[in-house]
């Protein structure tokens, strides 16, 4: 059957935030609520000897004053390497300090200047290589559990190894090894971090917060208030949350900070960053230093590839420490190579530390691997474009790794890349002009992190007619208020403006793993169209009941009416078998003949009907899904499809290089996606557009100036995200091969635009100047210095 | 912010009072774009605010025997202005890359330069203009060539109670080309990372260059002529050779500071290039200027 509202270019429902009415946590205030506000550390690695609270305690309207000292010592984070508020040392100077609570913001503020903190300097080590080297300053004396350390190396050794590296480069013609940097980038979402908590008489923990991971924020919590001996459980509340990008994944410290303030002050306490703190105090994307050696044949096949990486995790742990888990998926699957070996090690520092950021190490990776590409292309004298179609995956090949690729249309978008930009004629020339290619894959099919990949869903009608889909997914801007309306309206037979999305609140929605990974869309569509398939039969099973009188008695009330209108002879026991029913815009018909008004009728009045019955007979329709993906989680050795299925694309982007400036422009960039179906096209290129946008970013502009441990560029200003003047001329190309394992054929797209953009680019300015910049991002005086041979 | 009280003078005398009145105390207030920003980071903090912006002889574009420009007329005035649009090409350069429209509706012309910040936008062209400063204080007015206004980073010549009441530019003689270039990162929201402006009159054979102006923004620690440079093309021919020398040798006068926005060495270099693009593009509109 045709669809009716799935991959249409359906406009969004958010509108209230274009209008200023959506609520955000910034507009959000409780009554007797506080203002709390932190103290960070002045020094990168020091003993806390001292803290004097005692000016800011007796200052006027402060509620509390927070310490170390006097708040429980409660680990926290995914390895528990740091407690909320720092008491024996400090380790980076975002480390908080102390942490108050007041009546407004202006004297929390006020308070935070009157505490006095006393230290001893210790050594501090900003440089990875450095801190991994013997006799290095120690950050952590002893690990979560007490056991002393030895060295900074995480003990997260993360490992892949697949067939034969050894043979693999025995077998090699051409060989290419190089060493590439990349650098902190920000999320940089235009709503800040930011919560409000408040406990209620039960000790229970009302948290409205901006996370995209509700029910693991829940935990956390609930095991933060378990450790601090308080009997109470965590309800988290979601307003209108405006972005995440990867930064809203982990319980941040502030928000710890925020429910110890409200425990000790027994009023709603809220913590909303500034710019400066979120950029100084909230985890952006970790830097790298990777390694990779890769081989291929005489005639291009790729023969082995070896990457090793080293993570500055900064001083403390959240996601960021986890994103080698996804490096691999480019490493051993980004094209066909048999023999891999891949090793990550994350070593702590006293710079800022690190979380999750759109493409969770897909873009350093891939980064990496798509200049070796090039620079072994250059070795083989292979066409990059066509390099990487030699060694191009394909559908339905299990990649080293273990990765089950389904639809797979690398090459399509490769070929894409080549017409529209005009390669042949533009490639190779070294004048100041160049062309650029890269590749990617990311998860297209969610990925099994936790032992659950599931999403919850229930979906219940009203009798006005409408269809309310509970969700425990959260929406971040990303556009699923929209096409979890498209799809609910599709699978049940409803219009979208029908539709209302309840989410944002654990109480009442159904368990969700969280917003990341690009699989709410995935994952979601699952929920609709098992729920959906329940709502239709439960829908047309009320409707067989209740039609046929109900038609029957509409049509003796309009004869009563109208003296002139006779009654037609229809068989209405027809009706009476759902098996001959069928919904579509929110109305009940026969199939047999569906255009027939007189045998139509809304669910709204067969709902209300079935509600209105009586005592013990009546009925209301509500179903309930949970779906969880068939997909696995990795095993000891790394291995494992990770994912029901694989998202593929290549960019390709054509820039001039100014060099006698170094200045970069853009002139062309084709983007092409597959991605399964479009379940909103306006929307899938909105995500293109704008993880271009970030991607390129990352490669020309972005960076986060960290000089001694301290963010140099903390603002807008300094900090150089591309604004609306310099957009990019970006050709979307949707490629929709139509994927088997994703509802109405999708896949994900949240992430993977932002994949490809800095080595597409990075390998454009290589083919420019003809030197290739190893670090990012390519600033001006970089590529000039690149020219000029200055430098490295 | 502590509490402060802001106070709305509706004539310059009356805000001449109320800055004699209030002293040190008090900060003037024009479109707020830089004060709102230092306050914030508690660089200052004001117990009075007095805004100009209900003055009106503070703002105001005039174009007779010379051009004169109110000190509290906003960017956008300026880049909307037909007289700016037609006449003062250099201006336009400037006032139009400044900011975001946004902040040109708010920001002036008198607070950037009384900002003085080494990267002030409109400060390179008021030099190479040869701009004075027409100055109100407690003592009556004064005038000051704008070549002397800038003593240090956020430093003027002003002294306590004075205000800015305008600049006057002089007519620039025909033949003339000028242009300013902004040297950033990214299109829009951004300071410079180096700015030159540089304004040519050529004699009578359309060739010889009579006057040269050559000046710099973030090349030192106020916006500064590079006035060897200057002499370096004065009597000469003006053509990419003779302005290649001119830049090398800006570049020399100058003395550019590494920051997290540029190196020094890359602003040197920057200076060397952009002198002798700036200078080219001020042939090409002294061409313009002369047919048109
Ligand atoms: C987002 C943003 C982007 C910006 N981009 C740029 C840019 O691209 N280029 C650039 O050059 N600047 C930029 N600025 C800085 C600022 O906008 C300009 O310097 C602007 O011209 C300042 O004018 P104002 O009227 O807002 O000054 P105000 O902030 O009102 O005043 C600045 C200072 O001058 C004093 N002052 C103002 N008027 C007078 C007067 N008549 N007499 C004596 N003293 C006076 C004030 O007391 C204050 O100390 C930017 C600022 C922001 C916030």
């Amino acid at each position: 059957m045709a669809e009716q509202f799935v991959g249409k270019s359906h406009p969004r429902f958010d509108a209230e935030k274009v209008t200023g009415k959506a609520r955000f946590i910034n507009d959000i205030k409780a009554p007797r609520m506080l203002y709390g506000k932190i103290l960070y550390s002045k020094r990168p690695h020091a003993r806390i000897t001292h803290i004097d609270t005692s000016k800011a305690e007796r200052l006027q309207g402060v509620r509390a004053v927070l310490t170390g000292f006097n708040t429980p010592d409660v680990r926290v984070g995914f390895l528990g390497d740091q407690i909320a508020l720092k008491r024996d040392k400090v380790r980076q100077f975002r480390d908080e300090v102390a942490a108050v609570a007041a009546i407004n913001e202006e004297i929390a503020e006020e308070a935070l200047e009157l505490i006095r903190v006393e230290y001893e300097d210790l050594p501090a080590v900003f440089d990875p290589i450095e801190a991994m080297k013997e006799g290095a300053p120690l950050i952590h004396e002893v690990d979560a559990r007490g056991k002393p350390r030895r060295n900074n190396i995480l003990p997260l050794p993360w490992k892949l190894e697949a067939g034969d590296v050894q043979k693999g480069r025995s077998e090699s013609a051409f060989v290419v090894k190089d060493t590439f940097r990349t650098t902190w980038v920000h999320q940089v979402c235009m709503g800040t971090s930011g919560c409000i908590a408040e406990f209620d008489v039960n000790n229970n923990l009302q948290f409205i917060s901006v996370t995209n991971v509700p029910f693991g924020g829940k935990d956390r919590l609930d095991m933060f208030l378990r450790n601090l001996g308080i009997r109470g459980s965590t309800r988290i509340l979601t307003p209108y949350v405006g972005g995440s990008f990867g930064s809203k994944l982990d319980t941040d410290i502030y928000e710890f900070i925020a429910v110890l303030l409200a425990w000790k002050t027994k009023c709603p306490v809220k913590i909303l960053f500034d710019r400066l703190e979120e950029f100084t105090a909230s985890p952006p994307r970790q830097p790298i230093i990777g390694t990779v050696e890769q081989g291929c044949d005489k005639d291009g096949r790729l023969t082995f590839r070896v990457v090793e990486m080293i993570l500055d995790n900064g001083a403390y742990t959240s996601w960021g420490a986890t994103t080698p888990s996804v490096m691999m998926v480019p490493i051993s699957t980004l094209y066909r190579v048999p023999n891999i070996s891949f090793r990550a090690t994350c070593v702590y520092t006293n710079n800022i530390y690190a979380q999750a950021m759109r493409g969770y190490g897909n873009p350093q990776a891939t980064y990496v691997v798509e200049q070796s590409m090039d620079q072994l292309a250059v070795e083989a004298g292979i066409d990059p474009i066509e390099f990487r179609l030699i060694n191009a995956n394909e559908p339905n090949e299990t990649s080293p790794m273990g990765l089950k690729i389904t639809t797979c249309p690398m090459k399509e978008c490769l070929e894409e890349v080549k017409t529209r930009l005009d390669w042949k004629k533009k490639q190779g020339k070294h004048d100041g002009h160049g062309v650029g290619v890269a590749c990617f894959l990311h998860v297209g099919g969610g990925a099994r992190v936790y032992r659950s990949d599931a999403q919850g869903l229930i979906l219940k009608v009203d009798d006005e007619g409408k269809v309310t889909a509970i969700t425990g997914g959260t929406d971040q801007g990303q556009g699923s208020e929209t096409i979890i309306r498209q799809m609910v309206a599709e699978a049940t037979g409803f219009r979208p403006q029908d539709v209302n999305i309840f989410q944002g609140d654990t109480e009442i929605c159904p368990w969700d793993v969280g917003t990341h990974a690009s699989r709410h869309a995935f994952m979601v569509g699952h929920a609709i169209l098992m729920a959906g398939a329940q709502v239709r039969a439960k829908l047309l099973a009320m409707a067989s009941t209740w039609m046929g009188q109900l038609i029957s008695r509409n049509l003796q009330k309009k004869a009563r009416q109208d003296p002139d209108f006779k009654i037609p002879d229809v068989d209405l026991s027809l009706l009476s078998n759902p098996e001959n029913l069928d919904i579509s815009n929110g109305q009940i018909f026969l199939k047999s003949d569906p255009d027939n008004k007189l045998l139509r009728l809304p669910v709204a009045q067969i709902v209300r009907s079935a509600h209105m019955v009586g005592t013990g007979r009546g009925e209301m329709i509500v179903a309930e899904a949970f779906y969880d993906p068939p997909n696995e989680m990795l095993n000891a050795e790394g291995k494992g499809n990770l994912s029901c299925c694989y998202t593929f694309g290549a960019h390709g982007v054509e820039v001039q290089v100014d060099q006698e400036t170094g200045q970069v422009t853009i002139l062309n960039y084709v983007a092409a996606h597959d991605v399964g179906r479009a379940i909103n096209p306006m929307l899938v290129k909105g995500q293109i557009y704008g993880a271009t946008i970030m991607g390129a970013g990352y490669g020309l502009t972005e960076e986060m100036q960290v000089n001694a441990g301290r963010v140099m560029n903390p603002n807008l200003l300094d900090y150089k995200l591309l604004t609306a003047k310099d957009k990019i001329p970006i050709d979307p190309v949707i490629v929709e091969p139509i994927e088997p394992s994703g509802p109405f054929g999708l896949k994900g797209i949240g992430e993977p635009a932002c994949v490809p953009a800095a080595p597409a680019i990075a390998n454009a300015v290589a083919d420019a100047i003809g030197v290739r910049i190893k670090d990012l991002p390519l600033s001006p005086e970089k590529v000039l210095a690149a020219i000029k041979g200055k430098g490295r | 912010m502590r509490s402060y009280e802001y106070l709305k003078p509706t004539s310059l005398k009356e805000a001449l009072e109320l800055l004699g009145r209030y002293g040190e105390k008090a900060k003037l207030v024009a479109g707020g774009t830089d004060l709102m920003v230092q306050w914030k980071k508690k660089i200052i903090s004001p117990e009075y605010v007095i805004s100009l912006r209900n003055v009106p002889e503070l703002s105001f574009v005039t174009y007779e025997s010379d051009l004169k420009i109110g000190s509290a007329t906003t960017h956008r005035t300026l880049e909307l202005s037909p007289i700016i649009r037609e006449h003062f090409p250099i201006l336009l350069d400037a006032v139009s890359n400044l900011g975001s429209v946004q902040v040109r509706n708010s920001a002036t012309i008198g607070g950037n330069i009384c900002n003085a910040a080494p990267s002030a936008d409109t400060a390179p062209p008021l030099l190479a203009l040869d701009a004075v400063a027409h100055i109100a204080g407690p003592q009556g007015e004064r005038t000051m060539p704008i070549a002397e206004f800038f003593k240090g980073p956020s430093r003027t010549a002003l002294a306590s109670g004075e205000i800015v009441t305008h600049f006057s530019i002089p007519r620039p003689s025909p033949n003339t080309g000028m242009a300013y270039w902004k040297h950033t990162r990214r299109k829009a929201m951004d300071l410079p990372i180096l700015g030159v402006a540089v304004l040519l009159s050529f004699g009578q054979d359309g060739k010889t260059c009579a006057k040269a102006r050559i000046s710099l923004g973030v090349a030192a620690p106020t916006p500064m002529r590079a006035r060897k440079a200057e002499a370096y093309l004065e009597g000469k021919e003006v053509d990419r050779g003779a302005l290649d020398e001119a830049g090398k040798i800006a570049a020399g006068e100058a003395s550019p500071r590494t920051t997290i926005r540029g190196s020094q060495w890359y602003r040197e270099e920057m200076i060397r290039v952009l002198v002798r693009r700036t200078g080219l593009m001020c042939i090409e509109r002294a061409k313009g200027a002369a047919h048109g």
